[in-house]
């Protein structure tokens, strides 16, 4: 009989049983802890929220207004490329001719090309038309006028919205015809050409043959009147070309760049300035990098302030409560026990703020891409992840505030009211 | 273990509580000397009640019979096993498994209804037999019922009159169904006829082979004792019934 005792004086823990708490009861007592003041609780989740809410606002506008930004490059930018050829010394031959765009749509990677010629003395120009008959003799508008290949439309990516473009064939001939931008025509009151509408300047009258509309590059070339080369330069000396249009197949870009002054003049390739779009990535890379690191501090130090309020009220929490952990100690809690139930409510506290600041912060991210009229980008994993990062900032503010209730004797506790 | 125990120092069978030379002396300023020599066996199903004046000791010894607190010397067995050699851990669990209290001043949390207090005496214990967490809620209702407030489950504490906090407390101390159960003037604010109703309730419990050990200062509660002790100034002396 003794003997049989003695085992069990050497071994109580196989009596009693080691503390245990049922996983669902720890969440109870957390949640009843948490819940029972309400007010007290969801005033200590503000820091998290705004914690938390700046982070998800902070990393889904930028990750939005880059997306905006890279989509327009690859709209549009992204395979423009220009080269600028300067004027030509006095009686020497012009660096690039008319024709040497034919190397440049030789290239790979070249979708369209046109060249342009422009000159001051032509940007501002009276144009009037033969039937416009305005009381007082000043009739007509400020427009300007240049001279381009017929590969013009493909160029800037427009369409011809009446008529036609001049070809091959009038530029053969020298012919006196004339193709308006639209905001051109739209200025002189021709919306349409089959009556054949002439345009009056300088001295010289050409025939409308077409309207140019919806520039998608070298947008000025609206409101100008376009010539064939030929006619241009018997009639108004605008025969050098200054400008290349290029568009390139997307990626191609860079490459082109670097290929196509060579091919437009072999010999005077450096003369040439390109225009070419940046390096894609490094665009949304500069961009994300411009608009997190701030509002990332911001975040971060917000969430700090969160995790020392939450620290704070749990404190103050257990100081108000050390009859209770007396009580639990009574009934059988071990300190991991008591440590661990406030623990559960300052994460808790910490999910909850995470959970509020996620969906506040989803919520601006959404309304600011709608006012902005740009398509919400939002990574499933930020969305998923805030409340994990909410709960472990309570879990590290509760640190200290569970240690100390862990800490008390259960007789010292117990003689605070409860 | 420290050397070896004179022959008299070993509990017997069916010594639930053995105590042998407590002191328990609080390090104030100037120190107070709470329980001196402290010599004490309760066995098994017995009813034990302590009288004394107030500051005598009596809370102190109930602290450290429900293993709360320890005693500055002397040895303290429980149900056959030496307290003081154990771990924290271990008289914890100890404490969690086989003992129930009733506290002076109740304790019940204030932010959860009389039923939840209830329960809560449970949750820190390993389910057992016929006792899952399913019908801990039953149980609750039946051990408010053995106290007479039932109908009372749902109310907050302190919505209760101070009898009824004290019946709530003695139901937690019910649900666990503790092997010894240690009460702190637990009809302090009742009046006869509940009082009388505990007693009763005492009696049963007694008889399921539970061990009381109960504080009083109502010489018709001691009465009802099966063995009373007197502590003055922190020294125990036995009473004959
Ligand atoms: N932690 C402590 N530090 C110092 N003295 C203490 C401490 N706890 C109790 N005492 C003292 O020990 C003595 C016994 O206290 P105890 O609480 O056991 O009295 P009691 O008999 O329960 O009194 P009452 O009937 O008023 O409840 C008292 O004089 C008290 O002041
Ligand atoms: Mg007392």
């Amino acid at each position: 009989m003794r003997h049989r005792r003695r085992a069990v004086a050497a071994d109580p823990e196989k009596k009693a049983g080691r503390p245990w708490i049922a996983p669902r009861d720890l969440w109870t007592e957390a949640v009843a802890g948490v819940l029972a003041r309400p007010l007290r609780s969801a005033l200590t989740t503000l820091g998290t929220v705004l914690g938390i809410g700046t982070l998800v606002i902070t990393i889904g506008v930028a990750s939005t207004a880059a997306h905006q930004i890279v989509g327009r490059f690859n709209a549009l930018t992204a395979t423009s490329v220009t080269v600028e050829v300067p004027p030509p010394a006095s009686d020497t031959v012009p660096l690039v001719d008319w024709e040497g765009i034919a190397a440049v749509d030789r290239l790979a990677g070249v979708e369209s090309s046109a060249a342009l010629a422009q000159t001051d003395e032509l940007a501002a120009v009276q144009v009037r038309t033969n039937d416009v008959v305005t009381p007082g003799g000043l009739s007509g508008q400020t427009l300007a006028v240049a001279a381009a290949s017929p590969s013009l439309p493909a160029a800037v990516r427009g369409d011809v919205t009446a008529g036609r473009f001049y070809d091959g064939g009038d530029i053969a001939r020298h012919a006196r015809v004339a193709v308006l931008g639209d905001q051109a025509a739209r200025l002189l009151g021709i919306t349409e050409v089959n009556d054949s509408p002439a345009v009056f300047f300088n001295g010289h009258s050409f025939t409308v043959i077409g309207i140019l509309g919806g520039f998608k590059r070298e947008q000025r070339l609206s409101t100008s009147v376009i010539l064939p080369p030929t006619t241009a330069r018997d009639r108004l000396g605008l025969g050098t070309v200054n400008r290349v249009l290029i568009n390139t197949s997307l990626g191609a870009a860079q490459q082109v760049a670097r290929q196509s002054p060579v091919a437009l003049t072999p010999n005077s390739a450096k003369a040439l300035t390109v225009l070419a779009p940046p390096d894609l990535s490094k665009a949304r890379k500069g961009v994300q990098g411009d608009v997190n690191s701030l509002f990332l501090v911001l975040g971060l130090v917000s969430l700090i302030v969160g995790a020392i309020g939450i620290a704070n009220v749990t404190l103050v929490t257990v100081m108000e409560r050390v009859g209770e952990i007396g009580l639990r100690r009574a009934l059988g809690a071990s300190r991991r026990q008591i440590a661990g139930q406030f623990l559960m409510e300052s994460t808790t506290i910490g999910l909850l703020g995470g959970v509020i600041g996620a969906a506040l912060g989803t919520v601006v991210v959404v309304s600011v891409s709608a006012v902005k009229d740009w398509t919400p980008v939002l990574d499933g994993r930020l969305a998923l992840g805030a409340p994990v990062v909410g709960a472990v900032v309570g879990l590290l503010a509760g640190v200290y505030p569970s240690l100390r209730a862990s800490r008390m004797e259960p007789v010292e506790a117990l003689r605070a009211p409860s | 273990m420290t050397g070896p125990l004179a022959p008299g120092d070993i509990p017997d069978e069916g010594d639930v509580i053995k105590l042998i030379g407590v002191h328990r002396t609080f390090d104030s300023d100037p120190p107070v000397h709470a329980l001196r020599d402290v010599n004490l066996t309760v066995r098994r199903g017995e009813h034990l009640s302590i009288v004394g004046p107030s500051g005598s000791g009596k809370s102190t010894l109930l602290n450290t019979l429900g293993l709360l607190d320890s005693p500055s010397s002397g040895d303290y067995w429980l149900d056959g096993v030496r307290t003081g050699a154990l771990t924290d851990r271990q008289r914890t669990a100890l404490r969690g498994s086989s003992i129930g209290f009733v506290f002076q001043s109740f304790h019940l949390l204030p932010y959860r209804t009389v039923e939840e207090n209830v329960m809560l005496a449970e949750i820190y214990r390993r389910p057992r037999p016929g006792r899952a967490r399913r019908s801990r809620a039953e149980r609750a209702r039946a051990a408010l019922d053995r106290v007479g407030l039932s109908h009372r489950h749902g109310f907050r504490p302190d919505r209760l009159s101070g009898g009824e906090r004290q019946r709530v407390a003695i139901a937690r101390a019910l649900m666990s169904e503790p092997a010894l159960l240690l009460c702190d003037e637990p009809t302090g604010n009742l009046d006869s006829e509940n009082t009388l109703s505990v007693l009763d309730l005492f009696d049963q419990l007694g008889a399921q082979g539970m061990t009381l050990v109960v504080i009083t200062h109502d010489e018709a509660v001691s009465r009802r004792a099966t063995k009373r002790v007197r502590i003055h100034d922190g020294q125990l002396s036995q009473e004959y019934a």
